[in-house]
Order: C-alpha cells, then sequence, then structure tokens
C-alpha cells in the first residue's frame, strides 16, 4: 500500500446496502469467506458466537408461522467508520486509519490480540481468530493468493476488500487513468444477485454510491453515537409492503 | 604525630547516649570525630548532632524532571516521527498525554529517590566495617576517633555515664 | 464521700493490651520474628507443595495449553472479548492496593496501628501485582508479540499507541510493580541487617548480600527515612491512577453500562474494598499459624481494619449506587436493558449476592467491637467481600459485554480454562506468599520499637490517656 505523500490516493470509498431488495440469500456472505480466506469454525464454535463472517446478514422476527413479523434483511459489515472507536484503543496501532482510502485498517502481523478494539466496536463487526482453524483437503486449494491467511490469536475484520481495491488502482494508474465507478468492486457486491450492494468512491458526486446515498430512505447506523460509518442502509419493509 | 584510636562505646538508652556526645564534644573532639550507629533511627536533635546533610530529594526532583521529559518524548515526540492517524482523533491528544506524563514523571521520581539512597549511603558495600551485632538489637552505638592519650579518660568518663561497653572498634566483615 | 467509678477510665495495666503500650527489649522482639520466619512444621510443607502441584497443573500447564491451542480454549466469544482474565487482573490489582494503602496512606497519616504489619501488607502488593500481570498476559492473542507493547526504539518504525488505555495501563502498573517493590526493600534493610546479624549458614550470605551493608549510621537512617517519607508521599498518586487508569479500560470504551464517568473512584474503592479485607484474611492467617505473632498481631488490628472495612464499604455503597442512579434515571435503551439483565437476567442472583455480601453484612456485623476483635468473624466477613468484589468485576466485564447496541449478537459468556487459570493464580500467590514468609522478616521489628519508644501513657486528671509523641 502507498502511503508516501507523493503518490497518496486520496479517495474515499463507501457502500449503499438497499435493505428493500436484499433477500437474506447471504450470498454476500459466502462470496466475502471465498475471497478473504475466512476460516471455518464448525458448528459448535460457531453457535458459541465465534463465527468468522466479516459480514451477517442481521433479522429479528416474532410469532409463529403463518403470523410472522419480521424485520428487514439487514447485512452488518465493517462501517469503516471515520472516527472509528477500534482505533485509538489498540495499544500497539493494529487498527488504524488509512488515509489512502479512507477506511479502517486491521494489520495482522501487529495484532498482539489484546481484542480491545473488538470490545469497541459498537457494532460488533470485528472476528477473532479464537483458533487455528483446519483446512481440510482439498480446501485449501480455494485459497485466494491476494490475502493473508491469519493465524489463532489474530483480529480482523471486512476491509472493503482493499486488495481489489489497491489492484484496481494499480491497473487504472498504470494505464494512465482513474478507476471508472463500478470498476473496483468488493466480493459481497459481486455476489449480490439483487445488486443490493453498492459500492465505489463517495467522493466522485458522480458514482452511483455518491447518489445512492443521497437517496431519503437513506440512514446509518447508530448514527448518534458519532462514529461516521461510510455504510449507508437505505431503509426497507414497512411502507414497502412486505411483511406488513 | 599523635595516633588516632577508634572506639564504639555502647548505650542502652537515648539520654546517656546524648550525654555521651556532650561529653565528648567537651574533651574537645569535633564533630566529625564521632559517628552513631543505631538500631532505630534517633534524630539529630535528640542527640545534640548537627544535621545530616541528604542527596536524596534533590536526586528525587531530578528523577522527576528527567520522568518528565521522557514522557513528554513518549506522549509527543514519537507521534511526530511515526504519525499514525486514529479514531479521529488529533496526532498528539491532551487527555493521554497526561496521563503518560504523570506516570513517568512519578517512575523517574520514585526509581531516583531509591537509587538516592543507594548512592548517598554507598550501598551496596561489603567491605569490612566497624559494627557490632547489639546494634541490630537496638542498642546505640557510639563510634569516636581521638588521640592516643586522651584514650583512658574518655573511656572512664563514658562508663560514668553509663556505657555498657566501651571498646576498640574493629572493622569486621559485616 | 462516695467514689465516682467510671468504667471507661483505663488503668495503666489495661493498656498493654495494645502492642504499642506492651514493649519488649528490642532483642526479644528481633528473636521472636527470626524464630518465627525460620520455624517451619511438616504441616507447611505438605500445604506448599500442594500449592506448588496446582501452580504447576493448573497455572503453567493450563496457560501452555492455552497458547498452544489459543483462545478459543477459554470462554471468550463475540460479543464478550473480556472475561475472567480481565476479572481476575482487576482483582489483583486490587488486591494490591492494599499494601500501599497500609504501608503509605496510613503513614501518612501517621495510624499508629499499622506498624506491625505493614510489610506483610506490602509483600501483598507484590506478589498480587505479579498474579495481575499474569493474567493480562494470559489474556493476550499472541503473548509471545508481548513487548510490542513496550516503549523503546526499534526497527519497525512503531511506537506504542498511547491513545489507548491498555498503554496507560503498560506504565502505569510497571510503574506501580517497581516502586511498591522499592517501597517494600527500603524499610526491609534494617531488618535484612538485624536477619544477617542472627543468621548463619546460607541464609547469612543471602541477608549480608541483600542487607547492602547497612548499619545504621546517622547518614543510612537519614537517606533511608528521607527515602521513605518521599515515597509514602509520592506512591499514593501512582496508587490512586493505577487503579484508575484500569477502570479506564472500561469507562473509555463506548459500551453501555461502561462508557461511566464515576469509574475511577469507584474502581480506587473497590480495590481498598477488596484490598483491605484480604489485608485482614492474611493477618489471621499469620496470627494463627506463625509464631509468636500473636504478640505483634492483636485483636485492636483487626478491630481497626475491621472500621476500615465498614467505612470502605459505605464509601463503595456510594459510589456503587452513584453509578446505578445516574444509569437508571438517564433512559438509554440499552443501559436500561443492561440494568435489568444484571438484576433479573440469568446472573441476577450474582448480583444481589455481591450486594449482600459488600454492604449488607459488613453494615450489619461490624459496627460491633466484639465480631470486629474476633479473627475467625473477620475472616469470614473479609471471604465474603472478596468474593462479592470477584462477583462486582465479574458483572462488569463479561455480563455487562453481552448487552450492547447490537441485540443480534447477544450471549453468554461460558468460563473456559480460565477457571483453571484463576486457581492457579491465586494457589500462586499463597505459595508465594508462604516462601516469602520464610526468608523475609514479616514484622517491621524496627518500626514496632520506634512505636513503642513514642507511645507513653500520660495522666490527664484523674484519667490515664496514651500519648504519641512525634519522634520523627
Amino acid at each position: 500500500m502507498d502511503n508516501t505523500s507523493e503518490n497518496k490516493v486520496e479517495h474515499k470509498w463507501g457502500m449503499v446496502i438497499d435493505q428493500d431488495i436484499c433477500t437474506g440469500c447471504q450470498a454476500c456472505v459466502v462470496a466475502c469467506a471465498m475471497e478473504n480466506n475466512i476460516s471455518f469454525v464448525g458448528e459448535e464454535d460457531a453457535g458459541y458466537g465465534r463465527g468468522m463472517q466479516w459480514i451477517r446478514v442481521e433479522r429479528f422476527w416474532e410469532g409463529e408461522y403463518p403470523e410472522v413479523k419480521s424485520t428487514p434483511f439487514q447485512p452488518v459489515l465493517c462501517q469503516q467508520c471515520g472516527k472509528a472507536p477500534c482505533e485509538p484503543v489498540c495499544p500497539v496501532f493494529a487498527s488504524v486509519h488509512s488515509e489512502g482510502q479512507q477506511i479502517n485498517m486491521q494489520i495482522y502481523n501487529r495484532c498482539v490480540g489484546t481484542r480491545y478494539c473488538a470490545n469497541n466496536c459498537p457494532y460488533q463487526v470485528r472476528e477473532f481468530n479464537w483458533r487455528d482453524y483446519e483446512r481440510p483437503t482439498p480446501l485449501e486449494n480455494q485459497l485466494n493468493p491476494n490475502v493473508t491467511v491469519r493465524r489463532k490469536g489474530i483480529m480482523e475484520k471486512c476491509n472493503f476488500c482493499v486488495q481489489r481495491i489497491i489492484s484496481g488502482e494499480d491497473l487504472a494508474k498504470s494505464e494512465g487513468r482513474i478507476p471508472e465507478d463500478g470498476e473496483i468492486v468488493t466480493a459481497c457486491m459481486q455476489a449480490c444477485p439483487t445488486d443490493a450492494i453498492v459500492f465505489g468512491r463517495l467522493d466522485d458526486p458522480e458514482s452511483s454510491v455518491s447518489k445512492l446515498a443521497k437517496n431519503g430512505r437513506g440512514v446509518k447506523l447508530l448514527e448518534d453515537l458519532g462514529t461516521e460509518p461510510v455504510v449507508t442502509y437505505l431503509k426497507g419493509g414497512s411502507s414497502y409492503a412486505r411483511n406488513g | 604525630m599523635e595516633e588516632m584510636k577508634t572506639l564504639l562505646a555502647l548505650f542502652e538508652d537515648i539520654d546517656p547516649a546524648a550525654d555521651a556526645v556532650e561529653k565528648l564534644r567537651n574533651m574537645g573532639l569535633s564533630d566529625d570525630q564521632i559517628n552513631i550507629v543505631s538500631g532505630i533511627p534517633v534524630t539529630e536533635p535528640m542527640l545534640g548532632r548537627p544535621h545530616q546533610w541528604t542527596n536524596v530529594p534533590r536526586l528525587a526532583l531530578g528523577g522527576a524532571l528527567a520522568g518528565f521529559l521522557i514522557g513528554l518524548f513518549l506522549a509527543i515526540v514519537t507521534p511526530l516521527s511515526y504519525p499514525i492517524y486514529v479514531g479521529g482523533q488529533p496526532l498528539i491528544p491532551v487527555p493521554p498525554s497526561i496521563v503518560v506524563v504523570f506516570e513517568m514523571t512519578m517512575l523517574g521520581m520514585l526509581i531516583s529517590t531509591f537509587l538516592g539512597v543507594f548512592l548517598d549511603s554507598q550501598f551496596p558495600s561489603y567491605k569490612p566495617k566497624e559494627y557490632v551485632p547489639e546494634i541490630s538489637d537496638g542498642k546505640i552505638a557510639v563510634f569516636f576517633s581521638c588521640p592516643q592519650e586522651k584514650e583512658k579518660s574518655i573511656i572512664s568518663a563514658l562508663k560514668f555515664i553509663g556505657a555498657k561497653s566501651v571498646e576498640p572498634a574493629e572493622a569486621q566483615q559485616l | 464521700m462516695p467514689e465516682m467509678v467510671n468504667s471507661k477510665i483505663k488503668t495503666p495495666d489495661e493498656f498493654s493490651e495494645h502492642l504499642m503500650f506492651d514493649p519488649l527489649p528490642r532483642g526479644v522482639m528481633n528473636d521472636m520474628v527470626m524464630e518465627s520466619m525460620q520455624t517451619t512444621s511438616w504441616k507447611f510443607w505438605v500445604v506448599a507443595g500442594f500449592l506448588g502441584i496446582i501452580v504447576l497443573v493448573c497455572l503453567f500447564g493450563a496457560w501452555g495449553y492455552l497458547i498452544n491451542e489459543g483462545m478459543g480454549v477459554a470462554g471468550v466469544n463475540r460479543p464478550a472479548y473480556w472475561g475472567i482474565f480481565l476479572v481476575n487482573t482487576v482483582f489483583w490489582i486490587g488486591i494490591s492496593h492494599a499494601g500501599t494503602f497500609v504501608s503509605a496512606l496510613l503513614r501518612v497519616f501517621k495510624a499508629e496501628f499499622r506498624r506491625p504489619f505493614t510489610r506483610a501488607a506490602e509483600l501483598m502488593t507484590t506478589f498480587g501485582l505479579v498474579q495481575a500481570g499474569l493474567s493480562i498476559f494470559m489474556h493476550m492473542g499472541r503473548v509471545w508479540l508481548f513487548y510490542f507493547l513496550a516503549p523503546y526504539p526499534n526497527a519497525r518504525g512503531l511506537w506504542p499507541n498511547f491513545h489507548s488505555p491498555l498503554s496507560w495501563d503498560f506504565l502505569a502498573i510497571n510503574t506501580y510493580l517497581l516502586a511498591s517493590t522499592m517501597y517494600l526493600f527500603l524499610p526491609l534493610i534494617p531488618d535484612l541487617a538485624m536477619a544477617r546479624d542472627r543468621s548463619k549458614g546460607w541464609r547469612k550470605i543471602l541477608y549480608r548480600t541483600l542487607a547492602l551493608g547497612f548499619r545504621g549510621t546517622e547518614g543510612e537512617w537519614t537517606h533511608l527515612r528521607t527515602a521513605m517519607n518521599i515515597f509514602a508521599f509520592a506512591i499514593l498518586p501512582v496508587m490512586f491512577s493505577v487503579h484508575t487508569i484500569v477502570s479506564w479500560d472500561f469507562a473509555a470504551a463506548m459500551r453501555p453500562g461502561w462508557s461511566s464517568t464515576i469509574f475511577g473512584p469507584y474502581f480506587v474503592v473497590g480495590a481498598l474494598q477488596s484490598g483491605i479485607a484480604a489485608v485482614a484474611m492474611v493477618l489471621v492467617v499469620v496470627r494463627a499459624t506463625m509464631k509468636n505473632m500473636k504478640y505483634f498481631i492483636r485483636p485492636e488490628v483487626f478491630d481497626s481494619m475491621g472500621k476500615l472495612m465498614l467505612i470502605i464499604s459505605m464509601s463503595w455503597a456510594y459510589f456503587f449506587f452513584n453509578d446505578y442512579l445516574v444509569q437508571w434515571y438517564n433512559g438509554d435503551k440499552f443501559t436500561d436493558i443492561l440494568l435489568h439483565f444484571h438484576e433479573s437476567g440469568p446472573l441476577g442472583w450474582m448480583w444481589f449476592m455481591m450486594l449482600i455480601f459488600n454492604v449488607v453484612i459488613p453494615w450489619a456485623l461490624l459496627w460491633n467491637k466484639k465480631i470486629r476483635r474476633n479473627p475467625t468473624i473477620l475472616f469470614t466477613i473479609g471471604l465474603l467481600i472478596n468474593v462479592a468484589m470477584y462477583i462486582e468485576r465479574y458483572v462488569i466485564v463479561p455480563i455487562s459485554l453481552t448487552i450492547n447496541r447490537m441485540p443480534f449478537t447477544w450471549r453468554m459468556y461460558k468460563p473456559g480454562v480460565e477457571v483453571w487459570l484463576s486457581l492457579g493464580t491465586l494457589a500462586f500467590f499463597i505459595l508465594l506468599y508462604m516462601l516469602a514468609s520464610r526468608i523475609v522478616p514479616l514484622v517491621p521489628v524496627w518500626e514496632v520499637q520506634e512505636g513503642q519508644m513514642a507511645h507513653s501513657l500520660r495522666k490527664v486528671g484523674k484519667a490515664t490517656v496514651p500519648a504519641v509523641s512525634e519522634l520523627e
């Protein structure tokens, strides 16, 4: 990652998630796990709250079938906060703010595993490597060579597929242009069958993500905490006649 | 040339010891020829001794200053040299810097106080020294060096005041 | 003429139940301390051996297992990323505050009853901090990289992040550990000299080395006492700052129930609460098991400790209620849910036990002099207080972490290997203390003699009253 002052790329990356068209299919979860070499923790650990999905689809419901009332599906991932609460509390600077991409970075080889960042994240989107999880053959063949494989004791989280951002920008720079809108996609955006997830540059007013973020339905999660998340959720459900 | 002899007089209590010090002074010994060794701290005014200077407070202050500067270094110079922005906070935030500077100041003060004791008392020192084990049993020992010819008169005077013993002081391995 | 008899007037004889008015020759007291240090029965070695086994298996063995397998064998999960390890850390730092309180705060306030047990309390500080340090290391996911937290020039171009309360912890706890060890050692030097004069063999070599050639000259005493005065005053802000900084590990985070401005003083008072209770417990055991200690540690000590425990329990209740009332009142949805979860959740019984042991029992019993002076009862009350304080930290860490602002993630914490490791740290603490009692003269005899010299009886009118002279 090139962060020197001569080559600083000042782009602000953001995301919009339309909860009205999200079907809860969890293709984003699977794609993210494939792209980012996320470990499979097994049924027991996952049941104990140790699942390592960097994006999770939340919903709440009440009632018995067929009178079930439920909330819209809410994919929650790292909000890449402008004032990230996870950053100042890491004693070893493993969670820092990227000035080039304006996202929150997790530096794997610096992390000593105090887990303060995870406690301080109001969205609870940070995952910890509780063990060295096995990858029985032939699963190791699906590892993405662009992404580090993490060992036990390290914190990890969604980083907006920064490996794709960097390689996309490098490609564009080598061709003497800036990346087009929609050229750099995160794994979750790529996999979403309904295009509920839109990713792009928030600092480009013409990009689809900027335009969608201004939508009247747009809200941010836990906005009053002042964390300045860059993910905007377009509200769904109730007035849009899904479950009443 | 007068030959100086070092003698040790043991006393049970503060009053006879104080009288003894006065007596020795009357008999012509100067204050730096007299030393008191005791099993509990007996302050100088109790024995009529001159004030004992110590460097420990000055060293403590110096250590506090050194700690303060180290704290400032950690809080201010290190983020400036290797700037990393976190949490939307300024590079050198004031409240955390206060915590760091405070702790390093206290650490500097306390370490230098401790080492000051070592320095001033010349610890550790394992050479043979003049001492008798009765001192740690609460006795007060008055060491003094006097010229050879005064020795007998001083000894009898001290015994009269109430010294338990007046012996030549031998440097022995503690 | 009828005689007016007032039972409250003490006769000079009755004062001799106080240590300060029951002086023995220094040589006799020295003998007593040396004897109690060197007389060891076979029962001691049985207990020490048993504790040693627990330390090997439950501390080092289980820790090796934890490092090898990863944090997964502990009970931490999302959302309770911190669990018993942090509870232990806070608990042991709390215990360690007792020593400083006794040897520094009581010295500054010239509370004479502290004299016989300052060292016994200070040993608790050092060994408690060892356990706290171990617990901190245990909770780290990659503990072999612990040196990343140390501020020193290195080739990585990285210094620790001083924005983080954990970095403040690193500096503060190290400062406190060094300071309290130095403060333990300084008044120990004259007693080491005494031990050197009275031992033979390996002990003589040990004490001769550690006594540094101390004799008791005016210079040595002046330097020592000046230093001890500086330490007594300076270590108090360090003590307050350490537990405050530990509390900021929680208060600086934005979790419901954690981000409370009163955590600083609340934790300091909580530390004193568990610490003083622990000192009382240790003194009861020391007095019952070590020879000659009944001369030095008398019912008056338990009386004063009991009073302290009562007052501190009241302060704790004040701070607890302060924290609780403001959170209850202000209506933040998730804080509300958290408070209900504390009281009526699955572990609500722990919350009630905490209040009963920390408040109801001390307030009901410790006002009574007979109860305070009874070592067994005081030990029990101290034990219950420590159980309650452990529960308090358990409520603050894993139970409070269960409730956060993303209800989808709420999940209970179930301790795993931490239970063994906690047992290991407790056994290690007791073992270290027991071994130290064989090597370190437990009573600062020179301070006791100094105190006895300063205390005298005066007649004021018809009453005989105690008088304390300022010999310093």
